[in-house]
């Protein structure tokens, strides 16, 4: 076969795949901005005659999806603020610096991703309910600050810097901290972007804990409130509405993504696998 | 080497080692001790004694064991499937030129939507009534099938496995298009680690293209391939919210009452919302110190084999 009849049938391939990884955001927009009518019909149909943009504002009536929204945006944030800098400090340390027990205390790091989160949300449950942290930002945030991967992996990465550029700022003066500032965290960026999306996913996704620390629905977030609010299964469900809400919270972290993803890509490249 | 000894190192590591202690290192220690306390009442501590009760009535309950095959299927029917089609499609991206990026970016986008909001679509594309597929096989002519459907179940076996097989369909489509992504990212990097020299020197030789990926590429790339099969593994594991965002809370679907599709994250979450009960939290302990310990066997296996077979670069 000719190289370039094969490669139309890999482009023909890729092509399928990528139908097939879409159909699923095409069926929530589709349905998404269908009217109730339209929604419910059986057998279904693919396009809406007019579509409804007011279903979008008629999702965020049903639920307090704002305040899911905005709760999940502020928790978003003050984990990206403090896991960033938690991690940064800490694989530098690891990377750059010499001291005592060093080793052991990386390989309590390394040893601490083994380990699955649902082995801790028990004791983290109770020490939360103890200190009288239950719906509060500190229990939603704290326990996300550490993040043992996204060390391992920043760490990996500012090794890579070289120590002709540390002997040369300390020659020009610079200590640890404005080396680290100046020199290695622009070098390390696209790993850097990488942990704060890593940071991102978790936060957006995750759904077990925020469910056991808030009782109050003025704390929820965005995973819990969907799924509250939008899978009743006594009743009918409003197909379209729930369509409406999928779409509003999938779409800030594509958007984030599709910015940022030449240097999310390098990231998992730099950070990843070596033989 | 110009580095040398400092103490600053220690207020470098300070936040990360002071929260590492209060919410990783106490909480292990404190779950391994709690799944030993028999009668253990969250809200006072007290506890009977120290005792293998809460792990003897985990191995005694029949949801537990549905949570295992349920987890089990994930890990090893989903996991090796997805793992393929991944491969597949690194390969394909890695022998063209023009639109990888734009493919790459299509291929990542769900790894970043959210897991609750992915799995409410493919329940209502797995629809009875309004669902794409239901709406395809009308129109090529077969009967709709009720896919996540627990009518009768409760009075015949028959019915329930047959609506058991349906409900682990979707989940392996779910699985399937949520596995993908970074599966492609990180055998793309793999391939991409592979040196052209290999390559080139196989090519002046005459070697065939299958020759080339049997003697070549799939050795080489050995080291990815085990790395996201464990890694595949154990995110398998700790399978969650992907059940509960197809199948709710009550792991099942409409009708069913026995938690058909419950994983054994599912059944330790299950367990501490009963947290008020006595024995409640410490039987979720248990079942957390057996899923640790199953994920750090997996771990240990890893290291084990990257050491022997696996071939470096």
């Amino acid at each position: 076969m000719k190289e370039r009849q094969l490669h139309t049938i890999f482009y023909v391939i890729l092509v399928l795949t990528a139908l097939l990884v879409l159909i699923p955001f095409a069926w929530m927009l589709l349905t998404a901005l269908k009217s109730e009518g339209e929604a419910l019909m059986v057998p279904p149909i693919l396009f809406p005659k007019r579509p409804m943009v007011s279903n979008f504002i008629l999702a965020l009536e049903i639920a307090p999806f704002l305040s899911y929204l905005s709760n999940t945006v502020i928790v978003a944030i003050l984990v990206v603020l403090g896991s960033t800098t938690v991690t940064v400090l800490a694989s530098y340390a690891f990377a750059w610096m010499d001291f005592p027990i060093k080793n052991i205390l990386f390989f309590m790091i390394l040893g601490s991703m083994m380990i699955p989160q649902e082995m801790l949300i028990i004791t983290n449950f109770m020490t939360i309910a103890r200190l009288g942290w239950m719906n509060s930002y500190k229990a939603l945030v704290l326990p996300y600050v550490i993040h043992a991967f996204n060390i391992f992996l920043l760490r990996q990465t500012m090794l890579q810097v070289p120590n002709d550029l540390f002997i040369a700022s300390r020659i020009d003066g610079l200590g640890h901290f404005r080396f680290l500032r100046k020199v290695v965290l622009p070098i390390c960026k696209s790993t850097l972007y990488t942990t704060m999306l890593l940071s991102l996913i978790w936060i957006w996704n995750t759904f077990a804990w925020p469910n056991l620390v808030t009782t109050k629905d003025s704390l929820r977030m965005i995973s819990n409130g969907l799924s509250n609010a939008f899978t009743v299964n006594t009743g009918s469900i409003r197909y379209e509405l729930q369509m409406s809400a999928t779409t509003l919270v999938t779409i800030p972290l594509i958007l984030i993504f599709i910015a940022l993803r030449k240097h999310i890509f390098e990231g998992m490249k730099r950070g990843g696998i070596k033989g | 080497m110009v580095k040398r000894r400092d103490y600053h190192a220690y207020i470098y590591l300070l936040p990360a080692l002071f929260l590492m202690g209060v919410f990783v290192l106490y909480p292990v220690m404190n779950t391994i001790l709690t799944s030993f306390k028999e009668g253990y009442r969250f809200l006072t501590g007290s506890f009977l004694l120290f005792s293998f009760e809460n792990y003897r009535m985990i191995l005694l309950d029949k949801i537990f064991y549905r949570a295992i095959i349920n987890t089990s299927f994930i890990a090893f029917v989903c996991v090796p499937f997805s793992m393929l089609s991944a491969l597949v499609t690194a390969l394909l991206l890695n022998s063209i030129k023009r639109l990888k990026g734009f493919f790459m970016t299509l291929f990542y986008l769900p790894q970043v939507t959210n897991v609750i909001a992915a799995g409410m679509v493919f329940a209502l594309i797995f629809n009875n009534h309004f669902g794409l597929i239901n709406m395809l096989l009308v129109k090529v002519g077969i009967n709709p099938v009720a896919w996540i459907s627990g009518v009768g179940i409760a009075a015949s076996t028959e019915l329930y496995m047959a609506s058991y097989l349906r409900c682990l369909f979707v989940l392996f489509v779910y699985m399937m298009w949520n596995g993908l992504s970074l599966k492609v990212i990180l055998f793309l990097g793999g391939l991409q680690n592979i040196r052209e020299d290999y390559y080139l020197a196989a090519r002046l030789d005459g070697t065939s293209k299958w020759k080339i990926f049997r003697k070549i590429t799939v050795p080489l790339l050995s080291p990815t391939t085990f790395y996201v099969f464990i890694t595949s593994v154990i995110t398998a594991f700790k399978a969650y919210s992907q059940v509960v965002a197809l199948f709710t809370t009550t792991y099942g679907p409409a009708g069913d009452n026995s938690k058909m599709m419950i994983t054994v994250v599912g059944y330790i979450i299950d367990a501490l919302g009963s947290y008020l009960s006595a024995g409640a939290v410490s039987v979720a302990s248990a079942a957390a110190v057996l899923l640790m310990i199953s994920i750090m066997f997996l771990t240990a296996v890893q290291f084990k084999i990257l050491n022997r077979w696996v071939h470096y670069k």
